[in-house]
């Protein structure tokens, strides 16, 4: 068979023989298992009351911290612990209380009823805080709004849309429709490191397997490298996206049914900028754990070989981390050039809004032309490879030796 | 019609050929022997392009052989391989895609040939389960499946019994009188001379004798010869010129000498001497003109 009916053959071996394995079976049962037991167990076990303190200053702060409590505690059932409890402390002045939130003395700050501060609004329990409150602002507005007379609906329905505190962050950098952005890529880059990790491992055992059980050279006997190193990682990528998919929609059902926290809204379009540098990132250190497969002879020896790209992934991961914090400094832009480590700093710097696009352009055709250059010079370090037995062949001695 | 033309093949310091030549023409069976090392299994690399040769060329039916004349092609390796936990059934059919054949073509190929080598049965289970001879079987099923022009095979009777001996041989005659080309190495010289027409010696990377069986037999400078007396046999020899190599065995004694020696007076003394219990005097073995090439 010729061209991409060979790649595709071998593709479809991979993801027929895998799916149907124990070994592929059980950990995508346990994976699923793990996430839906940290969604659900807290859920089940963790009947304790969330305590938080907040800061008044001036006046008509007690309602909306009341209507805050009842609200949070509205599906309780009767005879449990409140689900949360909030303390109310007075200040004289907006100063004295932001220094009381600087030391930590109070989770927010509450001003006249219309504003709120707080230290920051990244993290997934500040802005689900932030929305209790606006909630309950809200609330207590609607009361009002109904107590007179002769209210529209349109204008209860104009105070539901609306956020009726003015959010004040102190430290800045996050805006804040960029919080889903940002929960949006840093999840993107979790599930892109352990993909790495995890997938770039079987494609590395899978071609040391084949090398060690010699029926690599029956396959060259008849198809090219290329057809075979390109089916193993179309194959085991496919098996990829499906354990992460299957994983991704059970936690967000489970998310969904549980309401263990609220998921922010995730657009389309960070959506698919995430899937499309998780392709590029994964096809980078596919082919190159494929070619690292092909030097060693035995499983034994596939882990050592491994170490250059886990430590890559590593680096990569911890980069992007920086970025996250600091998305213009010369760490992230510097990474962004660097074809290793930009499938994990663009999608932050994207998420954050902090690169040019220019930057983005050049990151896209780096890593493109390094995935073409990759798989021509893995290709053959992979055909020079595959046909040494015993140790470790050397990088130039498969290249060298490479039927082309 | 296969035609190999003047390989040279180096691994550093190694000449694992040198100027290696042979031709294996359709409806032949190629019998390629050589001591452990001649260059057998690197020969056979090259023609299916695992190998670069440094120099020389590999034609099929005239034209230099291409990717897709290796589709055609059906090559056993020395070193078994098959996927250990893939069933048997779905590893030939993958092999027979792999050859270009259709889903429904390669399944068929693959039970058929699984109950040509009474694993009917087995189609189902996975490749590590079975017997040696039974994965060996497999194997050779796995270079059948997509039922090649040209079948290369490396030590295809290794290991076997004489059972799988038999059907493996049966199976070789077969494809070779349906007009396939059939070459095979092998250190079991009387089943070469039994299953070959044709031999090939490779001894450090060249080929030092080839040609038809029969007609090598002939124009040997050797012949065999067997005799069996009452006394030491061995006696007898010292009036017998031309002497390659001797071999006692009890009162039985075999000797190689020039085909010119002639041994009508030799037999009379051999009768003089004693009583004469048994005298052969034939063209050499193939074993005899292996062991004269590779000396």
């Amino acid at each position: 068979m010729r061209g991409f009916g060979a790649l595709w053959q071998v593709a479809l071996r991979e993801i027929t023989e895998r799916a149907r394995s124990k070994a592929y079976l059980l950990t995508t049962a346990l994976t699923i298992l793990i996430v839906l037991a940290l969604i659900v167990l807290p859920d089940l076990f963790g009947g304790g009351t969330s305590e938080s303190t907040v800061g008044s200053v001036g006046e008509g702060n007690a309602e909306i911290v009341s209507t805050a409590v009842d609200l949070g505690n509205a599906n309780d059932e009767p005879g449990d612990p409140p689900s949360i409890a909030i303390e109310t402390v007075e200040f004289d002045d907006r100063e004295s209380a932001i220094v009381a939130l600087e030391e930590g003395e109070v989770d927010a700050v509450l001003v006249d009823g219309e504003e709120v501060i707080v230290e920051s609004v990244g993290g997934f329990g500040g802005s689900s805080f932030i929305n209790g409150l606006q909630r309950s602002a809200g609330t207590v507005q609607i009361q009002a709004v109904i107590a007179e007379e002769g209210q529209q609906a349109a204008d209860i329905i104009e105070i539901l849309t609306s956020d009726p505190l003015e959010v004040t962050a102190l430290s800045g950098g996050v805006a804040e429709d960029g919080e889903s952005k940002t929960a949006v890529a840093y999840f993107g880059l979790l599930l892109l490191y352990l993909a790495v990790l995890l997938y770039g491992t079987w494609i590395l055992t899978g071609v040391t397997e084949e090398k060690s059980n010699r029926v690599v050279e029956v396959l060259l006997s008849s198809i090219r490298p290329w057809q075979i190193l390109g089916g193993k990682i179309l194959g085991i990528g496919t098996l990829a996206i499906v354990q992460l998919l299957g994983t991704i929609v059970v936690a967000v059902v489970a998310l969904r049914v549980t309401g263990a926290f609220d998921l922010p809204p995730i657009e389309t379009a960070s959506v698919l900028n995430l899937l499309l540098w998780f392709v590029i990132g994964f096809l980078i250190f596919a082919v190159l754990f494929g070619a690292a497969g092909s030097l060693v002879s035995r499983t034994e020896d596939a882990n050592t070989i491994a170490m250059p790209m886990s430590m890559a992934a590593v680096v990569g991961f911890f980069v992007s981390i920086t970025a996250l914090n600091d998305p213009d400094g010369p760490v992230a832009v510097i990474s962004t050039f660097i074809p290793l480590t930009a499938p994990f700093v663009v999608p932050v710097r994207t998420a954050l809004e902090a690169i040019p696009v220019w930057q983005y352009l050049a990151a896209l055709v780096i890593c493109v032309v390094t995935i073409v250059v990759l798989t021509f010079v893995a290709g053959r370090i992979y055909a020079g490879g595959l046909l040494r037995y015993g140790g470790r062949v050397g990088v130039r001695e498969a290249w060298r030796s490479a039927a082309e | 019609m296969l035609s190999v033309q003047d390989l040279h093949k180096s691994f550093g310091d190694i000449h694992a050929l040198d100027g290696c030549s042979f031709e294996l023409a359709r409806g032949h069976m190629l019998g390629f022997l050589g001591p452990n090392g001649a260059g057998k299994t690197t020969a056979m690399r090259i023609v299916f392009r695992l190998i670069n040769p440094d120099s020389g060329t590999v034609t099929w039916d005239g034209e230099p052989v291409d990717p897709d004349d290796l589709l055609r092609f059906g090559y056993m390796p020395e070193q078994r391989g098959l996927y250990p936990k893939m069933r048997a059934g779905d590893q030939l059919a993958y092999l027979g895609r792999l050859h270009g054949m259709s889903k429904s073509e390669a399944r068929e190929a693959a039970e058929m040939w699984l109950d040509r080598f009474g694993l009917g049965e087995r189609i189902g289970d996975p490749v590590e389960s079975l017997s040696h001879g039974n994965q060996q079987r497999v194997q050779l099923a796995a270079a059948l499946v997509h039922d090649p022009d040209l079948l290369v095979l490396d030590e295809p009777f290794s290991g076997l019994d004489p059972i799988a001996v038999e059907t493996m041989s049966d199976v070789l005659r077969e494809q070779a009188a349906a007009g396939k080309a059939v070459m095979f190495s092998s250190h079991q010289l009387d089943l070469v001379e039994d299953l070959c027409e044709d031999v090939a010696i490779i001894n450090a990377g060249q080929i030092v004798v080839s040609g038809k069986v029969e007609e090598l037999k002939d124009a040997a400078p050797i012949r065999h010869l067997e005799l069996e007396v009452e006394g030491d046999p061995t006696v007898l020899l010292d009036s017998l010129d031309g002497v390659h190599s001797t071999m006692t065995n009890g009162s039985r004694l075999t000797a190689i000498i020039d085909a010119e020696t002639d041994v009508r007076g030799f037999i009379a003394r051999a009768q003089d001497a004693g009583k004469l219990r048994h005298f052969a005097y034939t063209t050499p073995s193939l074993s005899d003109l292996f062991r004269q090439a590779v000396r």
